[in-house]
């Protein structure tokens, strides 16, 4: 103990005032007195704990409600974002849809620019989402693809797949009958379980049941896209039917003919020659009816 | 302090308690240091909701000390912003009746002269001189509060009643 606080320990009552003396002077002990004297007159400030207290629990309240308002916040926030969240989810996750009507075809551009045509009463959907890294997509009806080099591409129908890596083909789909013609490039089928590969210039088709190989396919695009549907050794009721789509007209003719197969073409500009053009082989005449009925006879 | 007790201040009951026994010593503490009965108002309130707020923080047995802390912080902080503002105030209030005129003047000047020197103490001396003096608390209680040793208070104190004397004779 280097210091000796012997004021404070007397001020304490741990020394007397006897041993006091031996350090301070008794005229300094009279004014140490004196001032311990008049601080014990000191009154502390007043204090109203009660009414603190009160005021105390008054703001902790608010700043309570503070804090229940920052959760509400942050659930608004949360709601935002799920919102975002799902509709993005929504969006990326749609599916994307195209249908041509009778007597329509269109051209759509999927998003890694391969193109698709669309013939008459025909229906493609894909999902945007992933498109780069899985081109799959649904077709009903007849479509020519010119598909964009890439990762696979598929096109699925009720009838089997079609893959390919980059090329153009033609597909068509009219209820039993599938048909896929290669006009550039590979393209694989995936029908009944066995996978058919098709060189460019030719072609493979369906009918009842039945595969038939085509050789040769001529040009580099399906004449339908030259607003001329062109038939090779097919039912005449296929033939008829196609009439239909292209010209949004409903044909009556003699059931016997149906199974009769067809060869030749005809225009989807005008219904005079292209009536004549499927009627005439087979000595048949054609009366309008009305303008969306037609008579072969 | 009772250990065992010194817990669970988040309880409302428990935090009254603990209000109604300390806040006149805290409002008193902050008043010595300052002389300004509103600021130490002020910070006793202030003190006590960050204390609240901070219940769960609160290491058993500390509570006090933690309390005063969070005191002092938020005086230094005040007293940075307007250090001018401040001036120690201190008036003795004292009922003598039967006491001569003479008697009076002297100790009114005494009262006077004791004033200006508790002014002129520093504020830890004068503090902890206070607290012994005006709340009669221990050296051992002044010690856990202001997170010092006894030693500490003792020569605090001791400064202060030398400051003292040598102030009021010099004047």
């Amino acid at each position: 103990m280097k210091e000796n606080y012997y004021l404070a320990k007397w001020l304490n009552n741990e020394i007397t005032e006897e041993e006091l003396k031996k350090h301070v002077s008794e005229d300094e002990l009279h004014t140490y007195k004196k001032i311990i004297a008049a601080t014990n007159g000191i009154e502390a400030p007043s204090f109203n704990a009660e009414e603190t207290l009160l005021k105390i629990k008054q703001l902790r309240k608010n700043s309570k409600v503070k804090k229940l308002n920052f959760v509400n916040y942050f659930y608004k926030v949360a709601a935002v974002f799920a919102v975002l969240l799902a509709s993005y989810y929504f969006v990326s996750n749609k599916t994307t849809n195209y249908n041509t009507n009778l007597a329509e075809k269109t051209t759509i551009e999927l998003p890694d620019n391969s193109m698709v045509n669309l013939n008459a009463d025909s229906h493609i959907s894909y999902k945007k989402k992933n498109w780069e890294t899985t081109r799959n997509l649904n077709l009903k009806g007849e479509a020519f693809f010119s598909v964009h080099k890439g990762s696979k591409f598929t096109v699925n129908t009720n009838l089997g797949s079609v893959s390919v890596l980059g090329t153009k083909f033609n597909v068509v789909v009219r209820d039993s009958y599938f048909e896929v013609n290669c006009y550039e490039g590979l393209v694989s089928v995936n029908y009944n379980k066995q996978t058919i590969k098709i060189a460019a210039g030719t072609g493979f088709k369906i009918l009842n049941n039945n595969v038939v190989f085509t050789e040769s396919i001529v040009g580099n695009q399906p004449s339908w896209l030259q607003n001329n549907s062109s038939f090779t050794s097919m039912p005449y009721s296929y033939v008829v039917n196609e009439l239909e789509r292209q010209y949004n007209i409903s044909v009556t003719y003699d059931n016997k003919l149906a199974n009769n197969l067809f060869t030749g073409n005809f225009t989807h500009t005008n219904l005079d020659t292209a009536l004549k053009a499927i009627s005439i082989p087979l000595n048949l005449n054609y009366t309008k009816i009305s303008d969306t009925k037609v008579s072969l006879h | 302090m009772d250990k065992k007790n010194d817990v669970g201040f988040c309880d409302e009951k428990k935090f009254s308690d603990f209000f109604l026994d300390n806040s006149n010593l805290l409002n008193n503490y902050i008043y010595y240091k300052c002389g300004n009965v509103d600021l130490a108002n002020d910070i006793v309130q202030d003190a006590f909701i960050k204390f609240w707020d901070n219940c769960k923080k609160v290491i058993p047995g500390k509570a006090k000390s933690f309390l005063f802390t969070i005191a002092n912080n938020l005086f230094l902080n005040e007293y940075a912003k307007n250090k001018t503002a401040l001036n120690f105030k201190n008036t003795p209030k004292q009922n003598y009746t039967n006491e001569s005129p003479e008697f009076l003047l002297e100790e009114k000047e005494f009262g006077t002269k004791l004033n200006k020197a508790l002014s002129n103490l520093s504020e830890a001396q004068r503090t902890a001189f206070l607290m012994n003096r005006v709340d009669g608390k221990k050296y051992r209680e002044i010690a856990e509060i202001l997170g010092i040793s006894i030693k500490a208070v003792e020569k605090r104190i001791h400064n202060a009643l030398l400051n003292l004397r040598n102030e009021i004779e010099n004047i």
